[in-house]
């Protein structure tokens, strides 16, 4: 019998990685400037957070020139989307089965 | 991860989510509201048939798709793009119910039901619409909407008491409407 945490996804289930997909996952795509605004985090940290995501596959990020400035638009894949489900599912089930066992 | 981390990450994607869905959803529920309380108030003021229809028919569609473009540039401006394909679709949806109630009162010849069918149905679509978009502003629009129907039948207004009712609750959604934008712009900014 596996203990239900082993579950969880190590590359999403970091706080800031969550946020990410959960943004992503309500809207078509969302620009680097966007999340790093909504999400409170540095240019640098939020790039390596979308490094660690891109490289599971969960998003997709696209560069390019608008109106003559730079963006980076990010996507969240299929993947992406069925990952964070499954993630919040798992530690919602997580934290009901720490509630009663307190009650217990 | 411990309890109090998962309960944390958990709430701060919800807040995220939640946010998300608030910037982008914004203009888009302008659209719907002020596209549909147009046909709503056409029935209400039983101005089809009049000059003043023209008010209803050509103001409305001409301030919904202001409101539509004001939308699009800002959902590309924002940051965060949206699809506008579900408030359109709720859009048509509730055209095409307000349109069948009036039709279903003619047909069956209960002039109240064409009369003030159309509005009860917009009120509803709108409480639906609050309730998946969990907003508090279109829920009391929706109020607002169903209030100004009962006052129009319960006391028997005039053709131009009830016009001013309606001139108000535009004023009141296009105040509710544009201080919900200005917010929404302020946090955007």
């Amino acid at each position: 019998m596996t203990h239900p945490s082993s579950a969880l996804d190590d590359t999403i289930h970091q706080r800031v990685r969550l946020g990410i997909l959960a943004v992503l996952s309500e809207s078509r795509r969302a620009d680097f400037g966007y999340l790093k605004e909504i999400l409170e985090v540095t240019a640098g940290n939020l790039s390596q957070h979308l490094a660690i995501l891109e490289e599971a596959g969960h998003i997709q990020i696209a560069k390019g020139i608008e109106d003559r400035r730079s963006r980076t638009w990010i996507t969240v894949t299929r993947k992406g989307r069925a990952a964070l489900a499954a993630e919040v599912a798992t530690m919602k089930a997580l934290l009901e089965g720490i509630g009663a066992a307190q009650r217990a | 991860m411990n309890a109090d981390e998962a309960r944390e990450s958990l709430a701060f994607s919800e807040y995220a989510r939640k946010r998300a869905r608030e910037d982008m959803g914004r203009p888009w529920l302008a659209l719907v509201l002020l596209a549909t309380l147009s046909v709503a108030s056409l029935s209400l003021t039983g101005a089809a048939t009049s000059p003043t229809a023209l008010f209803w028919v050509f103001v409305g569609p001409v301030g919904a798709g202001t409101i539509a473009l004001y939308a699009y540039r800002r959902s590309r401006s924002s940051g965060l793009e949206s699809s506008p394909l579900p408030y359109l679709a709720v859009t048509v949806g509730i055209l095409i119910l307000t349109y069948a109630a009036g039709k279903f009162g003619f047909a069956f010849g209960i002039p109240a039901v064409a009369r003030f069918g159309p509005a009860f149905v917009a009120a509803a679509g709108y409480f639906a619409l609050a309730w998946i978009e969990r907003s508090w502003m279109v829920a009391a629009i929706s109020f607002a909407l169903l209030a100004v129907t009962v006052a129009i039948i319960g006391f028997d207004l005039s053709s131009q008491q009830s016009k001013a009712l309606l001139f108000g609750l535009y004023g009141i959604t296009l105040v509710a409407v544009g201080l919900s934008m200005r917010a929404g712009r302020r946090q955007l900014l």
